[in-house]
Parts: structure tokens; sequence; C-alpha cells
């Protein structure tokens, strides 16, 4: 059995075949014990598929949702509302701090960091601090180019059947 | 598949005016869009997480993400593929970074129990050979989740558990019907593999007691 049919006889478990296709996939079905066969499979992974029930909804969710957006509006406002001078000196010590920060290294040893470390001492180095695996995590999923990575990882991991979408799209049929 | 319980036209969806009152700054509006959705928008990112408290704190990132969102919209189809797009995007970023975490930790997920996932199925009654069945089978699609690519997972909720069309689902993730179809038929694919190895497992298991 080819892909194609497979894939009719999903869209007809789903009830997504337009009638007249429907039709003529059953009457096909009445004939072939294997197209029945291979439906029955389908019907049965499709079924297969069961969950527990969702968790009801958490008592007073909406308004714990609804009180925070109330404070993210209000921090919001408060910082809009903060005079021009306030504002400045906010950035002001924003820049300060981040040129000291990049500064700091070289403050507290002494000495000019060389241009290239040996290599030797770049082997024995220990790293400044050790991230967790969930702030590198964080890390790389924050950046742009990492989303596009794995998306791409996704569809590669996808296309891992044979790749073929068919031209068909029809939709609300009859369902079995 | 076809439990369409929300497929009116733009024009027909309140929601749209429920967004302006947002976007102007009306956060008793807010309490209200977030009643109507919470229950759909909780079950999909459990759905999609395996985890009723993640997926709390989920559902609640993307009302947020929703409320600061509400003044650049145009209202354009309807309100719940908006939502659902936004919550679909927030879980499979938030499976990708478990992911990661995992490949960061060399752990492997088939080697953790339940697929990492612990459930609290419900009590169903009297009969515990029946719950413990019932919960068996719940864990065998947890794991056969698991382990499809994020869009292939995607669609399948959608399909299986969110009871979409294809059309509402391609509305959802921005992609053709044909590419909501291809996704779903591979992931049938590996589920069906994952359900015969895992029938295959179970009478092995048995005949060692």
């Amino acid at each position: 059995m080819n892909r194609v049919t497979e894939m009719e006889l999903m869209r007809l478990l789903h009830g997504e075949l337009p009638s007249d296709r429907a039709s003529a996939l059953r009457a096909r079905l009445e004939r072939e014990p294997e197209l029945a066969a291979a439906l029955a499979r389908l019907r049965a992974t499709w079924d297969g598929l069961e969950l527990p029930p969702a968790a009801p909804v958490p008592l007073g969710f909406a308004v714990r949702v609804a009180a925070r957006a109330r404070e993210e509006k209000g921090r919001a406002i408060s910082w809009a509302t903060a005079p021009a001078w306030v504002r400045g000196a906010a950035a002001a010590a924003l820049a300060l701090g981040i040129l000291l920060g990049a500064g700091a290294g070289r403050w507290t040893t002494g000495e000019p960091v060389p241009a290239e470390p040996p290599v030797a001492a770049q082997a024995q180095e220990e790293p400044a601090s050790v991230a967790t695996a969930d702030d590198f995590a964080s890390s790389l999923l924050d950046d742009s180019l990492a989303g596009s990575y794995w998306a791409a990882l996704d569809e590669t991991a996808e296309s891992g059947l044979t790749e073929d979408t068919p031209a068909s799209t029809g939709g609300g049929g009859d369902a079995l | 598949m076809g439990t369409q319980t929300f497929g009116q036209p733009a024009t027909a969806d309140p929601g749209w005016a429920l967004l302006a009152r947002v976007a102007a700054g009306e956060t008793d509006a807010f309490t209200v869009l977030v009643d109507i959705h919470q229950e759909r928008l909780l079950r999909l990112c459990e759905r999609l997480l395996g985890d009723a408290e993640e997926a709390r704190d989920a559902a609640q990132d993307v009302f947020l993400k929703a409320f600061r969102k509400a003044a650049e919209l145009r209202p354009q189809g309807q309100v719940y593929t908006w939502l659902y797009r936004i919550a679909v995007n927030h879980c499979l970023n938030k499976l990708r970074r478990r992911r990661l975490v995992r490949f960061l930790r060399f752990s492997d997920p088939a080697d953790e129990e339940d697929g990492g996932v612990s459930f609290d199925p419900p009590d169903r009654g009297a009969d515990p050979a029946a719950t413990l069945e019932a919960r068996r089978r719940w864990q065998a699609t947890r794991k056969a989740i698991e382990k499809l690519p994020a869009g292939q997972r995607a669609v399948l909720v959608l399909a299986r558990f969110e009871g979409l069309s294809y059309r509402q689902i391609a509305e959802v993730l921005g992609i053709t019907e044909g590419a909501v179809e291809s996704r779903l038929f591979r992931a049938m694919r590996r589920v069906e593999g994952a359900q015969e190895m895992n029938a295959s497992r179970v009478p092995r298991k048995e005949g060692l007691r």
C-alpha cells in the first residue's frame, strides 16, 4: 500500500475526507481486505492514545493572573511616568555598572591581561564560575539563532520518514 | 475529530471586543478573557507538557503575554487561534529547553521512569485493576508523545486531544493543511511503532513474575 492511500485512510478516520472520495474509499475497503486491515490498524493506534482527564482549573486562577497583569501594568506606568532625570540617572548608573564590571578583572590583579595565554595555561585554566545546565540551556534558547537551530532540528527529525505532502487538502467530509 | 466547539466567523467572535478593552487597559476585561479561555489553555498546556503544575505556570505566562500583546493585535481570525498559537509556541519552547537540559546532563529520557513525568490519575472507582490498566495506557501514551519531534507532537495533541480539525490546526500553527496531514501521518507511524514495542514488552515482564 502506498503512502497516499494510507493518508487517505487517515483522513477518512478523522472525518477529513470529502464525501465523494470517502464513498470511493469505502467501496474499496469492502473489496480489499488488506486496505480494511490497514484502516483497523490506524484506528487501533488512534484509539490507543489515551491520557488522564486534565486537572481541574485551580480556584481563583483568573483572578490571580489578572492580579499579575495589574502588577505589571503598574510597574510599566510608574516607569513611564517617572521624571526624565530619574530615567536618565538610572541609565547612567547601568552604563557605569557595565564599565566597572568589564574593568574589574584588570583592577583586581593589577596586571595587564596577556593578549593570548600560553596553550598549557589554557589547558589548566579552571572556569571562573560553573553555570548549571539550566542556565546554559536558557542562554542558548534565548538566542534567536539557537531557536532557528532547534526548529531546523525538529524539521530534520520529522523528515526522518518519507517527506511527501499531498496536493489534496479536502476537509469537512464524512467520518467513518 | 471534528469537535469544533469554537469555529465561529471572526466577526461573530466577541473575544475581539474584549481584547480591545484589555488593550485599553481594562484589567477586568482581562479577567473575563482568562475566565473564558483558562480551561482550554490549561488543558492544552498539560497535554503538551505532561505536567499539571508546569502547565499552570505556562498558562499564566501565556495569558500575560496575551495581555502585553493585546494592543498590537488586529482582529483577524479567531481569538482562540491566537491564544492557542502563543500557548503552543510557549510550551514547545519549554520542551526544547527541557530536552537541552537533559542532553547537557547526559541523561536519556528513556532511563527516567514514566519518561520523566509523574502522573497522578484520579480515582476511577472501586476496580484497582482497571485503574492500573488505565494508568499503564496513559503512561504509554505520554512516553510515545514525548518521543515525537515538537512539530509532530503539537499536531497530534491538537488533533487527538483538543479535537481540532486539520484546518484549525493549520491556523493555529501557521502551516498548510497538507503539512498538518503530513506531520500527523508521521506522528501516527511513530506512535504505532512505540505501541507495538510496548505491547511486545508487557508479556515478557509478566512472564518473569
